[in-house]
């Protein structure tokens, strides 16, 4: 009822016209399915839960140059600062932000240094026991620090004992829903899982070690210190605002820098793989552009040469609807040889990438919805022109020889 | 003839207005995608100091006991220790050398006035200017003397000047960094590669710093890196000082070998000196070894050029070949119809070889058409491409040779898709279609 045959027959006859639209189909298909799969595996990534309230959570950078201000004291007095004004709900002096690509990574592991034994690799954030609450994480189990664990380091030479880790780093030194209240070693310093956070990004979320993340509450007394400070999402920019006057007003003689919300850090951090998506998404859309009008162009053409053949069909009585399903049938005939074509291309390029590039495995998932949209589109592309050749008057077959 | 087949193909694209927009819209996004991509790659591994980028080396050394790996395609870590630094430093031999860390302070004039800035500094020797063709417009580099005793001096470039002290001539003025008081001896012009290549460790796309105070300073000062620390090790480290003394890798160092010879007498200088350090307990390892790359290699060792970056090259330049492949169609179909008029030609006597060139003026006619609104579609996006991330503003544009690139590459890809439609053409009989007329 197709009348597959002789429309193969017919297309043989002009096989360079077919050639070239199967090989189009399919470097389309090979391109869209494979830029599908990457913009899908960073949409999942910047999808992901942090733990954090980005968007009620701001950071700041403070850089003392005051050689005999007591700098410890200084950084209790911000924070207490920090914590009166309207709107604050928590703040603490930290050793590096989360989210931002930038602090100290190091490891855990299950005896002391230098002795081997599993271990685990973390991004770690160091302050006292409001560390937890600015971050506006959610302990699972356990207790947050309070103020006797912290101590300060280069000090009365106390170490610290207890830790607050996210799930992911129980998981992969004690195994599921274990790990509190076990011992970790820093180096050779033990620590006592006090908490566990289900989820909580460390620095470097996109890194392999991600979601390996440890407070331990320590503070420093540097000349340079962030601060993290948690307010309602409402009123952040306007607490905002004030940070660097109310920083001045206390202590003059430093640089206040960077007042920027988590989220902001965030998209940053982000900017390139969110450029790569945009780049994608601009290249799939012009690429389906440039194959639909392939498509048209072509069929047109071939209508065009074939005026008086399909006046002479419709002459020998083939309906309208037969010269229509003639098209719709050649292109759907081209359209399959050139998906199948491109689903092994997409194949092999996403071997290719997978090879050379950090780039997850193709699913074939993938390959199979962006050939079924190929193939509407293809024939979409083709019902306009084989509407018009459906309406060529039969007479046409006879006024010229 | 040239012109005259010019004037023919501007012709025959005139008459067929639709086609020939298609055709020129096909090119022009194909170009347009393709010199998005290309030119930030282009920008990306563009060599930043040409007339020098093979005398000036990278060195690495291999600290690391056996077994411990790196995230280096060679184990070996990016940077040295500092101890390693110093006894380089201070290695025999008539070449020009310069240990360094990226480090931070705060600016200003400790007056009331002026308001502090945070601003990256250069901490590193004076041959650095030298070496990495930094031309000083006011003074001079800090003498030996001076870096010896650790003296607070510090070199600006003209854009600091002018944001300190409204001038740039300064020299023997005072710029407070942080509490210290440091005197101005020289001024250099503005210097701003678009590859931090001399220090690759936060980001190679960085802005290279303003402020040069002399490597001494570290110890002096307890001048700490804003960059990378990294260690390999286990080992107690309460302060500055332990972490100077330590197996912790934190600081560049680039030498300038004029010659192979030089390059191999430094090589194996590098050698004996790992040997000798062995001797005090140091480099526990069976095979030494140790890195000295040219700023080509040391950009490619990086992967300064990102993944993505690459990956959308090859996807735009398959996207290229399917506007080749849309465009082939196209002109096939618009030269068949014009195979008449060819019958004609060839009938009244042209050449089979004049009718195939004169299609082929027509293609690539098209193709610098193409090309030309390709450069435009490029330029949209490359401005994107900034918009949406500002670290790359100063990669994401197009220098001479990508505005030349695009529409040679136009022009080479309509010729492509041209060649088999104008030689079918040139091949029409004249007899069949005399008759038909």
């Amino acid at each position: 009822m197709f009348e597959i045959k002789p429309t193969l027959n017919a297309l043989m006859r002009s096989k360079l016209g077919a050639v070239l639209l199967i090989l189009q189909l399919a470097i389309t298909l090979a391109i869209v399915s494979n830029a599908v799969s990457i913009i899908q595996d960073r949409l999942t990534y910047l999808n992901q839960d942090t733990g954090y309230p980005e968007t009620a959570i701001f950071k700041f950078n403070s850089l003392n140059f005051d050689k005999q201000l007591d700098r410890l004291q200084q950084v209790e007095l911000d924070e207490q600062q920090l914590r009166n004004v309207d709107g604050v709900i928590a703040a603490a002096a930290v050793s590096s932000v989360p989210l931002t690509g930038s602090g100290s990574s190091d490891g855990v592991q299950l005896k002391p240094m230098p002795q081997e034994s599993k271990r685990v690799n973390m991004g770690y954030v160091t302050g006292d026991e409001h560390m937890l609450r600015a971050l506006g994480a959610t302990l699972a189990e356990g207790r947050d620090f309070t103020e006797d664990d912290v101590v300060v380091s280069d000090g009365d030479g106390r170490l610290p004992s207890v830790i607050i880790v996210s799930r992911a780093v129980t998981d992969a030194l004690f195994g599921p829903s274990k790990g509190l209240g076990e011992t970790v070693y820093w180096g050779t310093n033990p620590l006592t899982i006090v908490g566990i956070v289900d989820t909580m990004a460390n620095q470097w979320p996109k890194s392999s070690f991600g979601e390996n993340t440890a407070l331990i509450p320590v503070i420093r007394a540097g000349n340079f210190q962030k601060f993290i400070v948690r307010t309602a999402p409402e009123e952040r920019a306007q607490v905002m605002r004030q940070i660097e006057e109310l920083m001045l007003a206390s202590h003059r003689e430093r640089v206040i820098s960077d007042i920027t919300g988590l989220d902001q850090k965030k998209a940053r951090y982000d900017a390139r793989d969110v450029l790569m998506m945009r780049m994608l998404m601009t290249l799939i859309v012009v690429l389906v552009i440039v194959t639909a009008l392939g498509i048209f162009g072509l069929s047109t053409f071939n209508i065009s040469k074939r005026t008086k053949q399909i006046g002479t069909r419709r002459a020998l009585g083939a309906r309208k609807s037969a010269i229509v399903r003639y098209f719709v049938v050649e292109n759907a005939l081209i359209c399959t040889m050139g998906l199948m074509l491109g689903a092994a291309a997409a194949v092999l390029l996403g071997q290719q990438l997978m090879q050379w590039y950090s780039v997850p495995a193709l699913g074939y998932s993938f390959i199979a919805v962006t050939a079924g949209l190929l193939l509407l589109m293809s024939l979409l592309s083709v019902l306009m022109p084989a509407l018009r050749a459906a309406n060529i008057s039969p007479s046409i077959a006879t006024r010229s020889v | 003839m040239f012109t005259h087949y010019i004037d023919l193909a501007w012709r025959s694209l005139r008459q067929t207005p639709l086609v020939t927009f298609l055709m020129i819209l096909a090119i022009a996004i194909g170009i347009g995608v393709t010199m998005t991509t290309l030119s930030v790659y282009h920008m990306m591994s563009t060599d930043p100091i040409p007339d020098k980028s093979d005398r000036l080396f990278a060195v690495q050394l291999q600290p690391m006991d056996d077994g411990e790996t790196w995230a280096t395609g060679d184990d070996v870590p990016y940077q040295l220790t500092y101890q390693d630094a110093i006894n380089l430093q201070a290695l025999p031999g008539d070449f020009l050398r310069a240990p360094m860390i990226r480090a931070g302070f705060s600016v200003h004039l400790n007056t009331p006035q002026s308001k502090p800035v945070i601003e990256d500094a250069r901490v590193t020797d004076s041959d650095f200017f030298s070496m990495f063709n930094l031309t000083f417009i006011h003074g001079s580099a800090w003498t030996a003397a001076q870096a010896q005793s650790a003296a607070p001096v510090v070199v600006l470039d003209e854009e600091m000047a002018q944001q300190m002290f409204g001038k740039t001539d300064v020299v023997g003025e005072s710029l407070f960094l942080g509490e210290r008081r440091h005197e101005i001896v020289g001024v250099t012009q503005k210097w701003r590669p678009n590859i931090k290549f001399y220090d690759l460790n936060n980001g190679a796309f960085g802005k290279a710093e303003r402020l040069f105070v002399p490597f001494s300073h570290v110890k002096a000062y307890d001048v700490d890196t804003w960059g990378n620390t990294n260690a390999w090790k286990f080992e107690e480290t309460r302060d500055f000082n332990d972490k100077m003394n330590s197996e912790m890798v934190w600081i560049q160092f680039w030498v300038q070998l004029d010659t192979p010879a030089q390059r191999q007498a430094y090589g194996d200088m590098l050698m004996a000196y790992m040997q000798q350090q062995q001797k005090l307990g140091r480099f526990n390892r069976e095979e030494l070894a140790y890195g000295l790359q040219d700023v080509n290699a040391w950009m490619n060792y990086n992967k300064v050029i990102s993944e993505d970056n690459k990956i959308l090259v090859g996807l735009s330049f398959m996207f290229l070949a399917v506007c080749v492949a849309n465009i082939l169609g196209l002109l096939l179909a618009k030269f068949m119809r014009r195979a008449a008029d060819v019958g004609v030609r060839r009938a009244l006597g042209a050449s089979k070889r004049q009718v195939f060139y004169q299609h082929l003026v027509e293609v690539g006619m098209l193709g610098l058409l193409g090309g030309a609104v390709g450069i435009v579609f490029a330029q949209f996006g490359l401005l994107g491409v900034r918009q949406s991330y500002d670290y790359y503003n100063n990669l994401a544009s197009m220098d001479w040779m990508m505005l030349l690139s695009a529409p040679v590459i136009a022009i080479s890809a309509c010729i492509l898709a041209g060649l088999y439609p104008a030689w079918l053409v040139c091949r029409t009989t004249p007899a069949t279609h005399l008759k038909v007329q």
